[in-house]
């Protein structure tokens, strides 16, 4: 079909589910001009016998500006050449984790509720600033944070600014508008979660893989819950949270930096900061116990499958990066050690993964088979299981590791492309490390993770670690 | 796309990180498919509009008037009067003005053609060292036999499968593990029009990245085993895409509209179960020849650089003599009955999907078809067009409705969708159709067209940021035998189209009567509200849907 499903003010449900995802793992880029193709000498030398690895190419750092304004906003620029378009990014430190209590999915529903009215603006402003002059907006609600990501013709930044401003400032949503998005937000919940032939799988994994912390809610929240928020609410979360030292502005593109400074200072200046703290959420999350297993029903299961999680650390973590390239070698692309092992040589599963999902306060690891036809789910688990075991106890060659590297370093090449990627890059980089600059100190970290180091970090979070299993089959929904 | 399964790619999707890598290479592919499938549209822009800079120049000179005029007024007045009159403050109570736009370059192309007929197509950007390279052959889903839909998306499937390198096979697992370490998949995907074999590398890597693709083209092994296995994949895909409300009812809409044409035909387990491995080599042998293929290299390198490549891994392939089959592919004939009502209880949403008849890529008129994308655009070109303005942003019956036309050979389809829950299916199919049915009688007011316009070629400009993105583009135009030189109009061309070309294309083209739908859900849990309208409608459990069928019901086995 030639229509696709509007991702418009989605969620990312499993933290990059639903964006340029290796923002997320692969962090980088660089200004206008990622250049060179210098050979790079990696650490090991080339085997015997081999032919001399094609050179490697090295990404500059990225020539960022910085700024934090006196209300204690953020700013975060970065000027390329060549195009005629620029993104303008406000990124909040509020999350699906800070959900107030009896509102689960209310961080999202009010994610919506930001291209509502404002004190100058009419609902449904922001499209006029984009779309209807060749730009476009959207927005992601994740465990930890809220993005707003609007690309424009590069003559229409100012308007962007004043926009951006407009809604942190003088956000004014009426119950109208209220019902209306809140109708569209339960939709949205039924589409990913009923509709989808897997998405109640995938929505219990957060309340499996945590005890505690908040993160144990889905992002996308409950009906119920839902339908509980008032316009109260809303105007209590918005004073509560959008608020200049809460936010980073993000502008990557076609604009001259002296004057986005001025236009920066003249509008989101003015913007007071309350005197009270912002709150946050503390809760810790312990280690688990001992095992569990769960099992999960649904009316339409095609194919029953199985998930394995654990708990793993928060993502500013030193073993963060080894994680991130243990989830590539079992489960990026073709050859990647569950796809070849499971769907390709023993064809028991129709699909197969593992996802390291690091969170500020704490880590999700999760690895999942949906069963070919007829395959028990039960020797879906063992293969599962028996892969990580390989990867942990058998040989790593080099090849395998400078494969991951290289798609990890090309990923991070494609995610400059654009003014929207690199800027996406940069919001993850201040909210997840704390440190726009660690856009280009990620790729690096991922580029230094040997294989004993992976080996390391699969031993102690997988195999010395008690975890839930979930198996996902047709049955009567709970 | 969804002719074959692709539930397990998208379930992989999901799950972010690690499925993310093998995304970046799945990226080029997915914008390829996309751009096969889709419509018309698709085309390259040159500069921002000359009227938008005259309009700009003209509220500029208004507004600073404007603000002049309010500055004298004493404040208290002011506060009382700009609500009502409107009058604003640039940058205050209002937007700031617009500066004036910057010009848009279109991308250089280098075409040229080798002897043996393969086209090579270069378009360098300099900058970042990437390169998107795609071999495309024009020969997609339309060339399949009226019995076996699905061929050359198995075929397309198979290619990464198994290949002779200097001579000697290479299985799957090592191809996948040669394009990997590149850095990019082997991305090989059949739409209608083409079927295409793409990587995305960082540009050190091109030559054996080009190399491999050149032997997987060129050389596939089509393996017994692999169409076993590919088989068994993509039945337990169908599966999936079956469980799933929106993707059966695009399924069906695309037989209800076009009927036994080859647009018309979707794979099934059945016509999965058919596919022999002597159809996948009579395919290869038929289609994939170097004067059916052209070669994309978008990014990091030079004509020269792309050319000598070409000349080097695809110049000693010989063309065979004898002639590429004659398609004629049948126009649309929709199903009798205006409404198909699916069946499948227990699921989570309903899936609407109303289709409308739409231009084919014979309109020889460029002007035209601008107009038809105009058309297509006021009512699904972007989020506050009008299928979504009155489905989501009114009434918030769905996370999204969207519009789009695909043109093909013997005629095009427009189409509506939207998910919803069961009991407001009945709405949102009456909103779909009426919106379709009243652009007849309510054209686009000036500025309604404008947005969509700024729309088209706002989302044109984007694409071209990309290698991915222009290579889809470029993929498009082949699919549709377009040249390429033709991207240099699109924009002007865009804008040309008035509110009056759009309504007298609506009134041409969509009457009720055009109109075919299909609604697939938990019909009990819809109530009497789906019963109750008034086309006569065909009803049938998920379980009876046969999609090979002119009358889509199962019949028993002879």
């Amino acid at each position: 079909m030639p229509l696709s499903i509007t991702r418009r003010r989605g969620l990312a449900l499993l933290g990059a589910a639903s964006l340029p995802a290796w923002a997320a793992d692969t962090a980088t880029p660089a200004a206008a001009g990622a250049s060179a193709a210098a050979p790079a000498p990696e650490g090991a030398a080339p085997q015997p016998g081999r032919p001399p690895a094609p050179p490697r190419i090295t990404l500059p750092p990225l020539a960022l500006r910085m700024r934090r304004l006196g209300n204690g906003l953020q700013v975060v620029s970065l000027p390329t050449r060549g195009g005629a378009t620029v993104s303008v990014q406000v990124w909040y430190r509020v999350g699906g984790k800070d959900d107030p209590a009896g509102r689960a999915g209310f961080a999202h529903l009010f994610e919506h509720l930001m291209f509502k009215r404002t004190r100058h603006m009419a609902p449904e402003m922001f499209d006029r600033l984009t779309e209807d002059v060749g730009g476009q907006n959207n927005a992601f609600t994740a465990e930890d944070m809220t993005a707003y990501q609007s690309e424009v013709p590069s003559n229409h930044l100012e308007r962007l600014l004043w926009a951006e401003a407009e809604r942190l400032g003088g956000l004014q949503v009426d119950q109208a508008s209220f019902e209306s998005e809140r109708k569209v937000v339960i939709e949205e919940l039924r589409q990913r979660v009923l509709a989808d032939p897997y998405g109640r799988l995938f929505n219990a994994l957060p309340g499996n893989a945590f005890e505690r912390h908040p993160y144990r809610r889905p992002v996308i929240g409950s009906e119920a819950d839902l339908n509980a928020a008032t316009l109260a609410d809303v105007q209590r979360f918005h004073t509560t949270y959008y608020r200049p030292d809460n936010a980073v502005l993000i502008v990557v593109g076609d604009f001259d930096p002296a004057q986005l400074d001025g236009w920066v200072d003249r509008y989101f200046g003015p913007l007071a900061t309350p005197s009270q703290p912002i709150p946050r959420v503390a809760t810790t999350e312990p280690a688990r116990a001992q095992d569990a297993r769960v099992t999960v029903q649904a009316p339409n299961v095609p194919l029953p499958a199985v998930a394995l999680v654990w708990k793993g650390p928060p993502v500013g973590h030193p073993d963060a990066a080894a994680l991130a390239v243990a989830a590539a070698l079992l489960s990026a692309g073709e050859s990647s050690r569950l796809n070849e092992a499971l769907v390709y040589d023993a064809q028991i599963a129709q699909a197969a993964g593992f996802a390291a999902e690091l969170y500020a306060d704490a880590g999700m690891l999760a690895a999942y088979a949906i069963g070919a036809s007829g395959q028990p789910l039960r020797k879906l688990e063992g293969a599962l299981l028996a892969q990580i075991n390989l990867l942990v106890r058998g040989k790593v060659g080099y090849g395998e590791i400078d494969k991951v590297r290289t798609q990890l370093l090309t990923g991070a090449l494609l995610q400059r492309q654009t003014p929207q990627g690199l800027a996406d890059a940069i919001g993850r980089a201040v909210l997840l490390y704390g440190d726009a600059r660690d856009v280009d100190q990620r790729i690096n970290r991922l580029q230094a993770v040997r294989a004993a180091d992976v080996q390391r970090v699969l031993d102690q979070y997988l195999l010395r670690t008690r975890r839930v299993t979930i198996d996902y089959v047709q049955g009567a929904a709970a | 796309m969804g002719r074959a399964g692709t539930g397990g790619a998208d379930l992989a999707a999901r799950v972010g990180l690690a499925a993310a890598l093998a995304a970046v290479a799945a990226a080029v592919a997915a914008a390829v498919a996309a751009a096969v499938a889709a419509p018309v549209a698709a085309k390259p822009t040159v500069q921002r509009p000359l009227q938008r800079l005259v309009w700009t120049m003209a509220m500029r000179l208004l507004l600073r008037l404007l603000l002049l005029l309010l500055l004298l007024l004493p404040a208290a007045l002011l506060g009382t009067l700009l609500p009502a009159a409107h009058a604003g403050a640039p940058g205050v109570d209002e937007p700031p003005v617009a500066s004036a736009p910057r010009p848009l370059t279109l991308p250089v192309l280098q075409e040229r053609t080798l002897a043996n007929g393969l086209a090579v197509v270069v378009a360098p950007r300099p900058g970042l060292p990437v390169v998107s390279a795609t071999l495309l052959v024009r020969a997609g889903a339309e060339t399949d036999p009226p019995d076996k839909p699905g061929l050359a998306a198995m075929t397309t499937n198979l290619w990464p499968k198994g290949a002779l390198r200097n001579g000697r096979p290479v299985p799957a697992t090592d191809l996948a593990r040669q394009a990997e370490a590149l850095g990019s998949g082997l991305d090989a995907s059949s739409g209608w029009g083409a079927s295409t074999l793409s990587m995305t590398v960082s540009s050190p890597r091109l030559d054996e990245a080009l190399a491999l693709m050149a032997d997987v083209l060129r050389r596939p092994v089509l393996a017994e085993a692999e169409l076993e296995r590919a088989r068994a994949q993509t039945l337990d895909g169908l599966r999936v895409t079956l469980g799933n409300p929106s993707e059966v009812a695009g399924l069906a809409l695309r037989r209800s509209f076009w009927g036994d044409s080859a647009y018309g035909r979707v794979t099934t387990p059945a016509s999965v179960q058919r596919l022999r491995r002597a159809d996948l080599r009579a395919f290869q042998a038929q289609w994939v020849r170097p004067d059916r293929v052209a070669l994309l290299l978008v990014g990091d390198i030079t004509p020269e650089h792309g050319q000598a490549l070409a000349q080097r891994l695809l110049g000693d392939w010989r063309a065979p003599t004898t002639p590429t089959p004659q398609l004629n592919p049948a126009a649309p004939a929709p199903a009798a009955a205006a409404l198909l009502l699916i069946d499948m209880p227990g699921s989570g949403q309903s899936g609407v999907a109303v289709a409308a008849p739409y231009l084919g890529d014979s309109t020889a008129d460029r002007r035209a078809r601008y107009i038809g994308a105009l058309a297509s655009a006021v009512l699904g070109g972007g989020y506050s067009a009008r299928v979504n303005q009155e489905v989501r942003i009114k009434r918030g019956l769905s996370y999204g409705a969207s519009a789009g036309a695909e043109s093909q050979a013997s005629g095009g389809m427009f189409s509506a969708r939207a998910q919803t829950n069961h009991p407001t299916a009945a709405e949102v199919l009456q909103l779909l159709r009426s919106e379709i049915t009243r652009l007849a009688d309510a054209p686009p007011a000036a500025d309604e067209l404008a947005a969509r316009q700024a729309t088209l070629v706002g989302a044109f400009a984007r694409r071209l940021e990309t290698t991915a993105g222009l290579s889809a583009q470029l993929v498009a135009q082949i699919a549709h035998g377009r040249p390429l030189a033709e991207l240099a109009d699109y924009a002007p061309g865009v804008l040309a189209v008035t509110p009056a070309q759009v309504q007298a294309f609506a009134r041409q083209h969509w009457a009720a009567g055009g109109l075919r739908a299909v609604v697939a859900g938990d019909l009990a849990a819809a109530g009497s509200s789906l019963t109750s309208l008034a086309a006569p409608a065909q009803r049938l459990p998920l379980g009876q849907l046969d999609l090979e069928q002119a009358g889509m019901r199962k019949t028993a086995k002879p």
